[in-house]
Formats: structure tokens, C-alpha cells, sequence
């Protein structure tokens, strides 16, 4: 018997990823809701709008579950229409007055931490964002909660690897992935994934990258006036280091120099009748070494050119964490302001005195 | 009685968590290297396993 009752739009239950918005849209168009998961992900591109438009959907359309029929309470229809109507007007706003910067900067980013408290929840809980929106609030609540004390644990984990305490950290790693895997058989502690996950993370991507807090935090700028006061070797933890050598008459033969910065740039300037000879590892970042550019992670570039015995060759040794390592010589544009100028290649001049002369000016 | 299957999300982030603690003292000891190259799959690797494990869980 065909029924003339009107078709009810519902979040699919069975056809879901995230909230059944698309498989529910599919059904209720007799489409394919893969159609609708392109055109939020498309929107999502365009100024953040699918985010918005799920997230409306997530709030708007009920819940197949929790349905049976029975419409919502009166109450209940009118919250959802005003929230309604505040999304639409939001996602609007960009096409009918402008403001698409207010979308940009602040609309997105809170849908995209709302999404990834549900996300969040998702993983701790292990239900999806199904029931009332009220209940869906609150579970992303809980999970952007979850999420900024994992996300502050991550951060004073990597602090603590890079200030010397690895092995402490891969202890407490060790006792909390125990407790996990104990508590697998046992009784789940599935709040203690994300806080862990992060902490092993950050810590390990902190080992990693050889990132060291060893000589402070801060800027450094040191001009020493002559090869006397030349130290064998500069060192800081986080910040921006500058050498330079302009000054220093550097005697013939070899001066060694070894410079370790955990984190942030390293600027370097070597009188340009001085051979260069270097071997630079860094962990993740750039290098620029008198014109040659190498950057990614894990870049260790060596290059030791022979100079006559009369020549002074200073031998760099640099070690950089996360950052930038730039060597330049002295009167050379090699940078503005800015940082770099733009030449990549390496000049035929550069390094001169390694073959018996000067780099040209 | 039937054995209680264990918690796959719970089971898989221990396991990944361990993975790496054991590769930062490795590393800390000397024994290895931990660079980079060696560490950002072994990260990909942990998480996309916490991840599939919590999707597998829901079936």
C-alpha cells in the first residue's frame, strides 16, 4: 500500500562517516551521498563553508535513532530553528555583505576545534556525534578539553626532552603505554591515548631533530674584534644566534669552530679572504652556506675544500635543531633585510680563497 | 565463558607508545641514531594505527 506521508529528512544511522549528514542528505535526494561528502569537502575549501554547512546539518537534522517518529518537542524545534538561522546567516555572510576575513580568521578555526573535539570524543569514547545537539555540544566540549591539556602536556613533554630529560620522558611513555595496553585486556583507559600519543610525539620529534635548550633562550649577537677572542665554540638553545667574524684576522691553517643552536636561525659572516670548510647537520630546516641552499629534514651538508698552506681556512662545524642555518661572507648582498635575497645558486666565486684568492666583491 | 576481546584503540596506542619510548632511549643511549627520516614514519605509522584500530572497533 503506497502511504502519501511526506519523506522526513533523517542523519543516517547506517551510511555515516562523521554525523550521517551526507548519507542522510543521499537518501532522503535518492543520491549518492559520496556526492554530498565531495561538495562539503570542496566547500570546506572555499572559505570554510562545508565545515559550517556540516555543522549545521549536525545541529539541524535529527537523528534517525532518536526519532521513532515522534516529532521534537516544540521547544526543542524552535532552539534548532534560531541556530539555524544564525549558521545560514553566517555562511551567507561572506556573499551577501562581505566579512569573508571574520569567516577566515575566526569562524573557521572554532568549527574546525569544534569538529576535532568530536573527533576527539570519537576516539575516547568510541560514539560517534549522534543524539541531541545539546549532548553533541557537550561531548565537544569535553573533547576540545581532551585535546588542549593533551596539546600542553605534548608541548611540556618536548621542553622537558630538549632541556635534557629524554629518557625521563620515554619512562613515563613507557608506564603510560603499560597502562594502555593492560588496560586493553582489562578496563579500557581510552582518555590516556591522546595525552600519550602527543607526549610520545612531540618528544620523540624533539630526539629527533637533536633539539637541545643547552645555552639559553633569547638573542645572541656576537662581533668578536680580533682571532683572540674567537671561542671555539657558540651555543644556544632557542632563539636567534649571529656570528660575526668581520673583524677577526684569522691566522693561516685551520681554525675550527663548532656552533650548536636547538632552535631558530643561525646567521654567520666570514671574512671573504677566509676558505670555508663546513659540515652542517640539521635536523629539520634550511642551510645556506656561502649561495648553496639545502633545507628539509635531516640536511647534513659537508664540503671541504682543500686551501693553499698559506690560506686561512676556518672549519665549521654546525649543528642546528629546527631552524635556519645562513652563512655569508663579508661586504656580499647575500641577504636584504628580509633574509635571503633570492640567489640560490651557488656563484663560481663563492669560496675563492680556498683556491688562492678573494671572492669578488 | 567466551574471552573478553580486548580494547583495539587502547591496545594499539600502548603498543605505539612503547615503540617510541624504547626508540627515544636507543637513541639516548647511542645506539641508534633517531633522526628524522627514521622517526616522522614511525609517527605516521603510530597514529594511522590508533586511528584504524578505533575505526575497526566501531564495526
Amino acid at each position: 500500500m503506497e502511504t502519501n506521508q511526506p519523506r522526513k529528512l533523517f542523519r543516517s544511522h547506517q551510511d555515516r562517516v562523521i554525523g550521517g549528514v551526507a548519507g542522510g542528505l543521499g537518501r532522503y535526494f535518492d543520491l549518492d551521498p559520496i556526492l554530498f561528502r565531495i561538495g562539503f569537502v570542496a566547500l570546506a575549501f572555499l572559505g570554510g563553508a562545508g565545515i559550517l554547512l556540516y555543522l549545521a546539518g549536525l545541529l539541524l537534522i535529527p537523528n534517525e535513532e532518536g526519532t521513532s517518529g515522534q516529532p521534537a518537542p516544540a521547544a526543542n524545534r524552535s532552539v534548532l530553528a534560531v541556530i539555524g538561522i544564525v549558521v545560514l546567516l553566517i555562511v551567507a555572510w561572506p556573499i551577501l555583505i562581505g566579512g569573508g576575513v571574520f569567516v577566515a580568521a575566526v569562524l573557521v578555526p572554532l568549527s574546525v576545534l569544534a569538529i576535532a573535539g568530536v573527533l576527539v570524543w570519537w576516539l575516547v569514547s568510541g560514539e560517534g556525534p549522534s543524539g541531541e545537539p545539546r549532548d553533541i555540544a557537550v561531548r565537544a566540549a569535553f573533547g576540545i578539553g581532551v585535546l588542549v591539556l593533551s596539546a600542553a602536556l605534548g608541548v611540556g613533554g618536548a621542553i622537558a626532552a630538549a632541556a635534557g630529560g629524554s629518557t625521563a620522558v620515554a619512562v613515563i611513555l613507557i608506564v603510560a603505554g603499560l597502562a594502555l595496553v593492560g588496560g586493553a585486556f582489562l578496563k579500557p583507559v581510552r582518555w590516556l591515548i591522546l595525552p600519550a600519543l602527543l607526549l610520545a610525539v612531540s618528544a620523540g620529534g624533539v630526539s629527533a631533530a637533536g633539539v637541545s635548550t643547552d645555552g639559553g633562550v633569547g638573542d645572541r649577537y656576537y662581533r668578536p674584534a680580533s682571532a683572540s677572542d674567537l671561542r671555539d665554540r657558540y651555543e644556544l638553545g632557542v632563539g636567534e644566534l649571529e656570528i660575526d667574524l668581520r673583524d677577526v684576522d684569522l691566522p693561516p691553517g685551520d681554525t675550527p669552530l663548532e656552533v650548536d643552536l636547538g632552535v631558530g636561525d643561525l646567521r654567520m659572516t666570514v671574512p671573504k679572504d677566509v676558505c670555508v670548510a663546513s659540515k652542517v647537520d640539521i635536523g629539520a630546516g634550511q642551510s645556506i652556506v656561502l649561495g648553496r641552499r639545502n633545507e628539509g629534514v635531516d640536511v647534513k651538508y659537508e664540503e671541504h675544500p682543500d686551501a693553499p698552506p698559506s690560506a686561512s681556512r676556518l672549519l665549521l662545524d654546525v649543528e642546528v635543531g629546527l631552524g635556519s642555518l645562513q652563512v655569508r661572507d663579508t661586504d656580499e648582498a647575500f641577504f636584504d633585510d628580509h633574509g635571503f635575497d633570492g640567489r640560490d645558486e651557488r656563484d663560481p666565486d663563492d669560496n675563492a680563497a680556498c683556491r688562492g684568492g678573494t671572492r669578488a666583491g | 565463558m567466551p574471552a573478553r576481546r580486548p580494547d583495539l584503540p587502547s591496545l594499539a596506542a600502548g603498543l605505539a607508545v612503547i615503540v617510541i619510548a624504547l626508540l627515544m632511549l636507543l637513541d639516548e643511549r647511542g645506539s641508534i641514531e633517531l633522526s628524522f627520516a627514521v622517526f616522522a614514519p614511525v609517527a605516521c605509522a603510530a597514529i594511522g594505527a590508533v586511528l584504524l584500530a578505533a575505526g575497526l572497533s566501531r564495526r
